[in-house]
């Protein structure tokens, strides 16, 4: 194990391998999910990451003992060995924001996609540092959270208090019905954000109504239901963010 | 600080687990918070940025104090602030009626990876007090400003036909000390006749009688209609 620390031609296999897998499970679990950032990006992303700080350690041994110590002797050793790794992390924060897009509804989309490959690409640091269980329990922890906690967090939302529905009626006066069936189911009204559809060539407005329902339990179904018994309305849908 | 955590302040195998341990754990409790009130960001976005901020954190220490390596041990986990600012940024957009939103959730993203930052570097007190006060801050401040004004906001829906009868009703309702917070146009065509709907959101500095207000309204010219949505 302490031969893998040092900086040596098998161990910066070993790390890029390790890097390179790490991030392929990760990743190979998104694809099979369809989302944007799957096997080949999560790849690429762990195994640059690694290379850029492997890049800095090669540098340093250059440094400490190679073909450039006799300049160190001269000047004294001015590197930090850290730098390269850690614009990778800003980097990779750019490439990461622009996956994220708002989509109809006003949903933000993408986070997950997001901050997964930013944990993939620390994690493809660490094991470009050699530290090699730091790498194993974060692939696992992460692997956990993108892919075993996803039907939990699903789970989760469909038992909270707070929904987002979007309503397609008749016209603008009929927000009135639609906040007295909300009132009548106790829930009480956070925000109310106007848009407009457009059915069959006519001009509907429609809004997304952001609600807190009440301590007794109503499940978020049968309050779609009282909502949907409306004449005036046409459509309802729960955003789940 | 504390002694009780000194053992676990070193990186070695049990110091690394309890890290990216206690890392995921807050992130998660973060995020429950969020996930609870259907926001964009939920736990699992929350424990990946905490764990990741770790990870950074611990890295760089590794390359100073394990690896001897001539490095600025700050550097790597330095950067996870830019980084996270970046993420944050995309969340951020501007709604149809200038509303900017995603704010909070930036700003939790953030705080979030600050947090895995410090239980990374083993200063678990500063971790763990932080957590709390973020949690605090989220669950009992959110709506303090709701909480706090004295008149509560009202709603008002509106039908009209001509677009500067909006103006008239909003100078009415200034003059009647109650300020527009928000305002939400939309128009519709039914039997090629224009009818323009609004909502508006008013901001009473005093006590207004709202019945009167509504039947002023509905008193004007070209007023289809207007309610008070309860």
């Amino acid at each position: 194990m302490e031969y893998l620390r040092e900086f040596n031609m098998v161990s910066v296999i070993v790390r890029l391998l390790l890097a390179m897998t790490a991030g392929g499970i990760i990743g190979y679990g998104r694809s099979k999910r369809r989302k944007t950032a799957g096997l080949v990006i999560y790849m690429m992303v762990s195994v640059g990451a690694a290379m850029a700080l492997l890049l800095s350690l090669y540098q340093f041994a250059m440094l400490k003992e190679g073909a450039w110590a006799e300049v160190v002797a001269e000047i004294g050793m001015k590197y930090d060995a850290s730098r390269f790794a850690s614009q990778v992390i800003s980097g990779i924060g750019f490439l990461a924001a622009g996956s994220i897009i708002v989509a109809e509804h006003q949903q933000v989309e993408g986070l997950t996609t997001a901050t997964g490959l930013f944990a993939s690409a620390c994690m493809g640091i660490a094991a470009g540092a050699g530290y090699y269980e730091c790498v194993l329990i974060s692939f696992i922890l992460i692997r956990f959270a993108l892919n075993v906690m996803q039907p939990l967090e699903a789970l989760y939302k469909r038992r909270t208090r707070n929904i987002d529905l979007y309503v397609e009626f008749d016209s603008i006066e009929d927000v009135n019905k639609i906040t007295e069936v909300i009132n009548s189911c106790k829930a009480s009204i956070h925000e109310i954000e106007v848009e407009r559809s457009e059915r069959s060539g006519e001009l509907n407005p429609a809004a997304v109504f952001s609600l807190r329902l009440a301590k007794e339990k109503m499940s978020h179904s049968e309050m779609l239901a009282s909502l949907a018994e409306l004449d005036c309305v046409y459509s309802v849908e729960e955003l789940i963010a | 600080m504390l002694p009780f955590f000194d053992f676990l302040r070193n990186l070695d195998l049990l110091g690394t687990v309890f890290r990216l341990l206690l890392a995921f754990a807050t992130g998660a409790l973060i995020g429950l918070e969020r996930s609870y009130k259907n926001k964009p960001a939920g736990f699992r976005t929350h424990i990946l940025v905490s764990l990741g901020a770790a990870i950074a954190s611990m890295t760089g220490l590794y390359l100073y104090l394990v690896l001897k390596v001539s490095a600025d041990m700050s550097r790597i986990p330095g950067q996870v602030i830019t980084g996270l600012g970046f993420i944050g940024g995309g969340t951020i957009y501007v709604t149809r009626s200038n509303v900017v939103r995603g704010l909070t959730t930036a700003a939790g993203l953030w705080t979030a990876g600050i947090v895995g930052l410090a239980i990374g570097a083993g200063y678990y007190e500063l971790g763990l007090l932080g957590l709390a006060l973020v949690l605090i801050a989220q669950t009992y401040f959110g709506n303090i400003l709701e909480k706090m004004s004295h008149y509560p906001d009202f709603r008002i829906a509106l039908s009209y036909f001509e677009k500067p009868q909006l103006e008239v009703v909003m100078r009415h309702c200034k003059d009647k000390g109650a300020a527009i917070a928000n305002l939400q146009i939309t128009g519709s065509k039914k039997s090629n006749m224009a009818l323009y709907s609004a909502l508006l959101t008013l901001r009473p500095d005093s006590e207004i009688n709202q019945d009167e207000l509504l039947k002023e309204i509905n008193g004007m010219d070209g007023i289809v209609s207007a309610e008070i949505l309860k």
